[in-house]
């Protein structure tokens, strides 16, 4: 693939691996040098891209590498890696219980529409890093085998991260809009 | 299959990771079973709302900038 093909190839993913290791850095500097040391990789190790093979996955596993490599390392705080309590989570049952008590029509939608994109991504800010990076190359539309391939781990394993992953996810979000009162949630009765 | 067998595989169908045969059973299981099929919309729905938050954003002007006139003066690829 020639120089100038390869480079707006490759520039039609900067959006996806920006935003991604935005989420994985939780730093827009750290997430820019992630970027642009992806990209540098890429482009010195062009020849080894196979034409025809899909260039964002390709793109991805080297931001994956990189940021496993350095960042990783870099991390000062040890990350709680268990999620206690999140495998018997279930939004749906916790919802079925409030709805009884709930004057909406629809208490799902209304929990989900009201919480924040940016509570949203924070909530995923706070997955250990794990469980983030997996969720993050779901998000990004990579199948089961793409991510295990690109972070070295069994298939299971990621079902397993992206499992816990969204029922931590679920619970941050239930219990924020618990903390708020938003009407389709029930606040627990006192005494 | 049973509620418990649906549920555990709810993921893995709306991830498109189903093989043909266990796609089947889910379908069937989920058209027959209210409670099973309001979950499936439920786990839906918020897996749609975590996709649009974190696919929205878009990278820095200087960022696109910096990383082409970083490409523009590599040197030729390793080989």
């Amino acid at each position: 693939m020639a120089g100038d093909e390869f480079e707006a190839e490759a520039l039609r993913h900067l959006d996806a691996l920006y935003r991604t290791a935005l989420r994985m850095t939780r730093s827009e500097a750290d997430a820019e040098d992630l970027v642009q040391e992806t990209y540098i990789r890429a482009f010195r190790f062009r020849d080894q891209f196979t034409l025809g093979t899909n260039m964002k996955a390709w793109l991805f596993r080297i931001l994956t590498n990189t940021f496993i490599n350095t960042y990783r390392r870099k991390a000062t705080q040890p990350e709680v890696t268990d999620l206690e309590g999140v495998d018997e989570f279930s939004l749906y049952r916790r919802m079925a219980d409030d709805r009884a008590a709930s004057s909406s029509p629809d208490p799902e939608a209304e929990l989900l529409n009201r919480v924040v994109d940016t509570e949203v991504t924070d909530a995923l800010e706070e997955l250990p890093e794990k469980f983030r990076t997996t969720v993050l190359l779901d998000v990004e539309g990579f199948s089961y085998k793409e991510i295990a391939e690109m972070l070295g781990i069994p298939i299971g394993t990621v079902m397993s991260r992206l499992h816990r992953g969204r029922k931590f996810l679920q619970k941050r979000l239930y219990d924020l809009a618990r903390e708020r009162g938003i009407a389709a949630v029930r606040t627990p009765q006192k005494g | 299959m049973d509620c418990n067998d649906c549920v555990e595989r709810l993921y893995a169908f709306l991830d498109l990771e189903l093989d043909e045969k266990e796609l089947a059973q889910v379908r069937a299981h989920v058209s027959g079973c209210d409670d099973c099929g309001d979950q499936l919309g439920l786990e839906a729905r918020f897996l749609d709302r975590l996709r649009d938050c974190c696919t929205s954003d878009v990278a820095p002007t200087q960022l696109r900038e910096r990383v082409i006139q970083k490409l523009r003066g590599a040197s030729p690829p390793a080989t």
